[in-house]
């Protein structure tokens, strides 16, 4: 029961950290090295605390259950930037993404049963 | 040809120190969990236990770097080939925790680990064959232009 919870702490974890990863995509597309462009990039300044904050659930969930579980639940991040990547920047789904997402779920589903 | 394999490889190395000071980063969360207050205890005193937690705040500084790293690895290397490399890290963890940690690891969770660094990979070569597809509608652009 506990090692759910760190699950879920995790999971919401890389939800967080995958809207940062898009907020990042968002500000890289002005970014300059002038200091006063980048405190003016909101973008870029939420994508960098939504990764910041995204580690805070997943050093809290490791209080719930061994890292060899947890670790491996932070690949459920790439399932939720394809989706954003799709739904937000209109990138295309191909063929490999498709497989990697099913694969990822899959090894996941795996982590979680043999724990 | 031979700046072409400098611009490959320099990506390469920076990704695999990265994996390294990301695995590594992750024991030290790990063992700096088991220091922190409950949350119960309220914010203040989960703050004041963070500011004490070394192996904390140096798991924090490693990952940093880690980071770093690889963000400058990404945005000019290969992905087909650096994304099995950054999915190798769930490989290291797992060994890294069986050494560091005493967890023990099943068949199940070995099948898992596999499944995910193979579907890592994948989701590489799907963003690799985006960008190609940019990169080719960029440069039709510019051709126009002129």
């Amino acid at each position: 029961m506990t090692i759910l919870i760190g699950i879920a702490l995790v999971t919401l974890g890389t939800l967080i950290g995958s809207f940062g990863a898009l907020f990042l995509k968002l500000g890289s597309k002005n970014f300059s090295m002038s200091p006063t462009k980048i405190i003016r990039n909101w973008h870029l300044i939420l994508g960098c605390f939504l990764y910041l904050v995204s580690s805070i659930p997943f050093i809290i969930s490791l209080k719930f259950g061994p890292l060899s579980v947890m670790y491996p639940f932070v690949a459920t991040s790439y399932i939720w930037v394809t989706c954003l990547s799709i739904i937000v920047l209109k990138e295309k789904m191909t063929f490999f993404k498709w497989l990697g997402i099913i694969s990822i779920i899959a090894g996941v589903a795996f982590i979680g049963l043999g724990s | 040809m031979i700046k072409k394999n400098k611009a490959v490889s320099t990506p390469i190395l920076l990704v695999i120190f990265a994996t390294a000071f990301i695995s590594f980063a992750q024991i030290l969360y790990k063992i700096g969990s088991l220091q922190l207050a409950n949350t119960s205890g309220g914010f203040s005193a989960l703050w004041l236990s963070i500011i004490k937690d070394y192996p904390l705040l140096l798991g924090l500084a490693m990952y940093a770097i880690g980071a770093v790293l690889l963000i400058t690895a990404l945005k000019d290397g290969e992905l087909s080939i650096l994304y099995p490399i950054i999915a190798l890290s769930y490989i290291w963890v797992s060994i890294l925790s069986i050494f560091f940690l005493h967890e023990t690891m099943s068949f199940m969770k070995w099948i898992g680990i596999f499944l995910i660094v193979l579907g890592v990979s994948f989701i590489g070569f799907g963003r690799k064959v985006d960008t190609q597809r940019i990169k080719r509608k960029r440069s039709k652009q510019r051709r126009r232009r002129r």
